[in-house]
């Protein structure tokens, strides 16, 4: 009787500490990836013109500009929209953390831009076109 | 320097006279020695392919997915039609297998192509050195055309005399230039000829228009039933340089190019 009750409370620690290290795993694992995972797929998001239409007046001012200059620092926007550069640095990092702009440090620059909008000018330097017709 | 100006010329519906008006711009604009690229954005509807056949491998719609370079869909038509100043094109790829491509693309692909769509212009007008580019795009409000008046300078709209065309017109300017600090300018067609026969009627109408829509009307083009007996491949403005209605887009021609000299007036807060 004795013996058996002691084998099923051995048992029950055994089942708890497997649960407990089951939890331990779980939070664990999204402790170390949520976050990170999250962001990364912000960061995808970027910008469409239908979530741009979406915005509250003064974001869209601030993502259009954006739009505008490519790539640009907050005192570029400010200039652009003729607000102070604190607030639309408060806009753009509004923007950033919703994941419709990337932020990107440089020395003691912060530069924003719509993500890749840079991308292939470069390698579009070819003057030749081919003709068609005449 | 002045930097390109990028026309997007737009509807609320279909069939309002978009392309025509677009490739007449174009041609005038080419031909009075005008670097001019022509890009048709109705990818869910080409028709600039019936008037500029070219029969390169690449569509724009190739370019903005990211499988090719600009240059790959750019054809120069400058011999061909003879323009002093260089006349580029940019079809779309009029496949019914293209265009159920384009209806099925995602938001995702969207995006990517109004970056596209953004670094062409740059590529155009800085690489290039082209004094217009005019975009034809699709009628309505559709992720194509939106993000062809986002990649703008200013819209042309074109509307014509239907109710609910005017309603839809009045509506865009409202929620989507407006919105995009795009500035627009209206363009009346297909106006029954009997309504602007007289000039007194004409300024009246075009006045009750400027006040609906709130915006500077460009001209009130007639209904040109012999423009509708042309075939596809006729350009007005090359091909029959005497007719009204080339001679009036000349007109336009010419206030859509002081309205690009124009620095954008900032907007009045909705």
């Amino acid at each position: 009787m004795r013996g058996d009750q002691i084998s099923k409370s051995a048992e029950l620690s055994r089942t708890l500490k497997r649960i407990e290290k089951k939890i331990d795993i779980l939070i664990s694992g999204t402790e170390g990836k949520r976050p990170a995972k999250r962001r990364e797929e912000a960061m995808g998001e970027g910008l469409d013109v239908m979530t741009l239409l979406s915005f509250p007046d003064h974001l869209r001012k601030s993502a259009m500009t954006i739009m505008k200059l490519g790539k640009a620092m907050a005192e570029d926007v400010a200039k652009e929209t003729g607000r102070a550069r604190a607030i639309e640095s408060a806009y753009l990092n509004q923007l950033a953390r919703m994941g419709y702009v990337k932020k990107v440090r440089e020395g003691r620059r912060v530069y924003f831009s719509l993500e890749g909008n840079q991308a292939n000018i470069e390698s579009l330097i070819n003057p030749k076109v081919a003709e068609e017709g005449g | 320097m002045n930097p390109g100006t990028v026309l997007a010329v737009h509807s609320y519906k279909g069939g309002t006279g978009k392309t025509l008006i677009s490739m007449n711009l174009a041609t005038i604009l080419a031909k009075q020695g005008k670097n001019v690229c022509l890009i048709d954005l109705d990818l869910r509807a080409p028709s600039l392919d019936a008037t500029f056949a070219a029969n390169g491998k690449h569509w724009i719609n190739d370019f903005l997915s990211g499988t090719c370079e600009p240059m790959d869909v750019l054809k120069d038509f400058s011999k061909e039609k003879a323009t002093s100043g260089r006349l580029l094109v940019a079809l779309a790829n009029p496949s019914m297998e293209a265009i159920r491509e384009i209806v099925t693309k995602d938001k995702r692909w969207e995006m990517g192509a109004l970056r596209r769509l953004l670094s062409l212009k740059e590529f155009l007008t800085n690489n290039l050195a082209m004094d217009y580019v005019v975009m034809d795009t699709s009628p309505g409000l559709s992720y194509g055309s939106i993000n062809a008046v986002a990649a703008s300078d200013f819209v042309l709209v074109v509307s014509t005399w239907d109710a609910s065309d005017i309603t839809g017109t009045q509506g865009m300017i409202g929620e989507l230039y407006d919105l995009l600090e795009r500035r627009a300018i209206v363009i009346m067609n297909k106006i029954p000829e009997q309504l602007i026969a007289a000039e007194e009627m004409k300024e009246r109408l075009a006045d009750q228009f400027k006040r609906a829509f709130k915006l500077p009307v460009m001209d009130l083009l007639p209904c040109y039933c012999d423009i509708l007996r042309q075939e596809r491949a006729t350009i007005m403005a090359l091909d029959k340089p005497d007719h009204p209605f080339s001679k009036s887009l000349v007109e336009i021609v010419g206030k859509v190019e002081k309205a690009g000299e124009k620095p954008a007036p900032p907007l009045p807060k909705p």
